[in-house]
């Protein structure tokens, strides 16, 4: 569960439990140390999340059939919950059909690396660093950017994002730069942390709570404290099912997020 | 590592240069997964099956009208075998009113032809009996009369005018008895 870092050997039978710590979201690197390419844990275990979505979904792909199997069928669930329950929600379909595939890369993409938190082997979602989720939120920024250019050109754009009408206009003075934070930065950071923060607090939760129950009831002298273990472990396993909600409810809130915000992009009609 | 990781959490808000690299690598080979062969295909499927169930519902719609037609077909002709059939019964109801008319007609007419000549024949067997009559009572009161006179009416003349006189009454008695 808890990366074997620095003191690990040393508590092995100490009194005190092996706690996870934020360097469990910086592991040493692994291969290429010190290069630009170098790889530690997290990006091993996404890049195993890579190949088994591109394992799983291609085989699907490659064997869909027109009446589809079971397995078939939950996929076409997801798509079409994303297309339908996501994309055309928001944007509807004539504007939403072009962001389909970005809607859907996302959502899919994401809720597997959140996963990856509670696989065993695994143990930590690969969107836990902060750089998984900004990548994601830059394409969503990108996006919406180019959207707005292409929808409005440039100037109406600039001018819809930055100086919003029915606003008198000495208060442009202090809407603008808050304005032209929101669209460059607010927005894809909100996105970025809010993902890359909820995985870190669930990581966190779920490996505290089964490191007090590894500790109490094999590690630890007093064999009464054991309850405490089963307790500590009746949580961890409590925290371990709400991962999978909560990895599946982000994957969500930044799909829909980042519709909405490319959405906001088009003309507004009154 | 940097160095500030060893201080706190503010290191994990700094993006390191191999985690962007890797970042982009593996989010663009999914996104061209996606785009170039993962979503295409699947549209593929879903519009083919759209495809399908559409022709699925024209077909049973045009078996349906089909069906329709077939029954419409048949109802007329039903119905036109019925009135082709009413038609024929009132015909022959007609026809067979009329073959009993004609029957009765021509009975009737035979039956007055048959009465008319039992009656000519009648009247002719009487007036063959009235004539073979007058002969044989003519011969008969003479013969009787001879017999009852005798010798004295030998003489011709006066026997001629006997049976003459006779005669007369005879036959008016004869023509009385057929007006009666």
């Amino acid at each position: 569960m808890v990366e074997a870092v620095g003191s690990g050997a040393l508590t092995l039978a100490a009194s005190k439990p092996e706690l996870p710590g934020i360097d469990d979201f910086m592991p040493p690197e692994i291969l290429f140390q010190g290069t630009p390419f170098a790889m530690n844990r997290i990006i091993f275990v996404r890049f195993i999340a890579m190949v088994v979505i591109l394992l799983l979904l291609g085989v699907t792909a490659a064997r869909a059939k027109l009446i589809p199997s079971r397995w078939q069928g939950a996929v076409e669930w997801l798509l079409d919950f994303v297309r339908d329950s996501i994309v055309y929600e928001v944007m509807g379909e004539l504007r939403g059909r072009r962001y389909v595939p970005m809607i859907t890369t996302i959502f899919l993409t994401v809720m597997c690396f959140n996963l990856c938190g509670i696989i065993p082997g695994l143990n930590i979602a690969a969107t836990a660093t902060i750089t998984m989720p900004l990548v994601f939120a830059l394409w969503t920024l990108i996006q919406y950017l180019v959207t707005g250019v292409r929808a409005q050109g440039l100037g109406k754009y600039l001018k819809q994002e930055l100086f919003p009408a029915g606003v008198p206009w000495p208060i442009y003075i202090l809407l603008t730069p808050i304005q032209l934070l929101e669209m460059l930065i607010i927005k894809p950071a909100s996105l970025t942390i809010r993902l890359f923060a909820n995985m870190i607090a669930g990581h966190l939760l779920v490996a505290i709570s089964l490191a007090f129950a590894q500790f109490y009831i094999i590690e630890a002298s007093n064999k009464l404290l054991a309850l405490a273990g089963v307790g500590w472990f009746a949580l961890g396993f409590a925290l371990t099912a709400f991962e999978i909600f909560v990895a599946a409810l982000q994957a969500y809130v930044f799909a829909i997020l980042s519709t909405v915000y490319i959405n906001q992009s088009y003309p507004e009609v009154d | 590592m940097e160095p500030i990781a060893a201080n706190g959490g503010v290191s994990l808000f700094i993006p390191k240069t191999y985690d962007i690299f890797w970042s982009l690598v593996i989010l663009i080979i999914l996104a061209l997964f996606f785009y170039k062969y993962f979503m295409p295909k699947f549209q593929a499927i879903f519009d083919e099956r759209a495809a399908k169930i559409q022709g699925g519902i024209e077909k049973a719609k045009k078996a349906q009208e089909a069906a329709d037609q077939a029954k419409k077909t048949y109802e007329d002709q039903l119905n036109q075998a019925r009135v082709e059939a009413s038609k024929i019964r009132d015909d022959a109801r007609a026809e067979a009113s009329h073959i009993v008319a004609d029957a009765r007609t021509r009975a009737e007419g035979e039956a007055q032809q048959i009465t008319a000549n039992a009656e000519r024949s009648i009247q002719s067997q009487r007036q063959q009996a009235l004539v073979s009559l007058k002969g044989e009572v003519g011969t008969l009161a003479t013969a009787l009369a001879g017999k009852i006179l005798g010798s004295q009416l030998q003489d011709s003349a006066v026997q001629s005018s006997m049976i003459d006189s006779i005669l007369d009454e005879a036959g008016k008695t004869g023509s009385d008895a057929t007006k009666a």
